[in-house]
């Protein structure tokens, strides 16, 4: 259950390397349902907040917590990046992969696998080797990846960066699908067409810092600073 | 029955040329002054990676190495500049990383899922980069692995190990170290030992002795007289109670000579 999970907390909580601060002091909860977009100019810090929520930075100062244990929260949840590693095996074998380590029985994890390629339009491709794919095809193939073992949260680091329309939308699908079937989703992206497409709530970072958070309709209509509004404006803001 | 090898209190000088793994770890100081108590051989030691350490021996430069590199020892002996190769004893490499261990390395059950996992969840790596031993190692993890180690969270930066652990405690970062170095390595801040203990890991030294046919001036009889203490059950005492921080670094698995 998903609802186990959350809230996830920030407290105060800060990446800094060497005499840089990446991100925070960051506050802020999230709740159990929806889909969480992150936004901000580049370089504002939404790859450290993904990576700092999703507990695969070192914190600095301050903490995140989930509403359990956090490695029982860390193994309920998936991180898809903006370029994923693939394995050189093939299609399916990319998608068995995560079955085979969670103890699944082998027939039974390529059944799966099957299902998935087919559920992202790679039904034929299953026996091609993963490095060969498009990016689009790749971003799709880490997408179902990360789904295949139905985590109850995902995050995304600009999944669809330089991807084509077609591409855009598929993985739009699966992650509205996904988000239907109980995955908590919590995303960034670069792009404001997919934020208003796909966003219950949205993160607005600006210099590491959480400079606006609140539902999509109201972020949108009515931002509340200036720089927020400027920036979906399209106007240049750092 | 500990087997006597204190035969010869004037034999001579010998050059070894050995791994700066090896002479780091420390069992060098322990190994030497009993070896020459017992054979009355003193050596030499040429401490030099396992490349230079094979052509220090192919150029009759040192009159037998101790190495660990399958692939090249191999060579080495096909190619007539060794007379064989005898292993002598193991130590192992481990993975370490930030202790909340956020890849779970510490649930992996192999070498290769430890590096999946890693490279899956991008978590930052950081490899020594400098063509070490320890280095073409880790490249050959990789390669088991299926994954092609590139993005921002691989970070190679052609250092030593000492170097690159500091890296590694600075960021947070996975690093994988042979155990002698972890076990030395004095700024380990948040870092711990996640990942040891897969056969993969585990690192060969083996004694060869220059072919003497090539270069007739090598010291074959004391190589000989070497290997045979190496080999011995006074070896494999010293070699077994070598520990480091409580740990034993170095197990000894060299065969019982063969009887012709």
């Amino acid at each position: 259950m998903v609802s186990a999970l959350f809230p996830l907390q920030a407290i105060g909580a800060t990446v800094r390397r060497k005499d840089k601060t990446l991100i925070g002091p960051v506050d802020l909860a999230l709740g159990a349902e929806g889909i969480t977009i992150v936004v901000g100019p580049n370089g504002a810090g939404k790859t450290s907040l993904l990576k700092m929520l999703h507990g695969i930075v070192r914190l600095s100062d301050g903490q995140v917590t989930w509403a359990c244990t956090t490695p029982e929260a860390q193994a309920r949840q998936a991180f898809v990046f903006q370029t994923p590693v693939m394995l050189r095996r093939s299609v399916l074998e990319n998608l068995t992969y995560p079955l085979r380590l969670a103890g699944m029985p082998k027939a039974q994890a390529i059944a799966q696998a099957k299902d998935w390629a087919t559920r992202i339009g790679m039904a034929e491709a299953t026996s091609r080797s993963a490095l060969v794919l498009s990016g689009g095809e790749r971003q799709k193939l880490a997408l179902a990846r990360a789904l295949i073992r139905a985590p109850d949260v995902l995050f995304l680091d600009e999944p669809c960066a330089s991807l084509d329309g077609r591409a855009m939308r598929e993985i739009e699908a699966l992650l509205v699908q996904a988000n239907q079937e109980g995955t908590r989703i919590i995303m960034s992206t670069h792009d404001m067409g997919q934020a208003r497409r796909l966003a219950t709530e949205v993160v607005f970072i600006l210099q590491g810092r959480i400079h606006e958070f609140g539902p999509a309709k109201e972020f949108f209509a009515s931002p509340d600073t200036a720089e927020t509004s400027a920036f979906l404006k399209g106007d240049i803001v750092d | 029955m500990m087997m006597s090898v204190g035969t010869d209190a004037q034999a001579g000088d010998m050059k070894l040329a050995v791994t700066t793994s090896f002479h780091n770890s420390g069992l060098a100081e322990v190994l030497l002054p009993e070896i020459e108590a017992d054979t009355g051989i003193t050596l030499h030691l040429l401490v030099v990676g396992t490349g230079q350490a094979l052509r220090l021996g192919a150029a009759g430069d040192v009159d037998a190495v101790l190495v660990h590199a399958r692939a090249a020892e191999d060579s080495f002996i096909a190619k007539g500049h060794g007379t064989h190769r005898r292993e002598i004893m193991y130590n192992d490499f481990v993975l370490i990383g930030p202790a909340s261990d956020p890849a779970k390395l510490s649930a992996a059950s192999t070498a290769t899922e430890a590096l999946i996992s890693i490279a899956t969840t991008q978590s930052s790596f950081v490899s020594r980069g400098d063509d070490s031993g320890t280095h073409k190692k880790e490249l050959s993890l990789w390669n088991a692995a299926n994954v092609t180690p590139e993005g921002d969270w691989y970070k190679s930066v052609g250092a030593g190990m000492g170097a690159a652990l500091n890296t590694a405690s600075g960021m947070g970062a996975y690093v994988m170290s042979d155990r002698a170095s972890w076990l030395n390595f004095g700024n380990k801040g948040g870092l711990a030992l996640l990942f040891a203990g897969d056969p993969v890991l585990f690192n060969q030294y083996a004694y060869l002795p220059v072919n003497p046919a090539n270069h007739p001036h090598v010291k074959a009889d004391l190589a000989a007289q070497l290997e045979t203490w190496l080999t011995s059950d006074r070896a494999r005492i010293l070699i077994n109670g070598y520990q480091l921080s409580g740990e034993q670094l170095f197990t000894f698995n060299a065969a019982a000579a063969q009887q012709d």
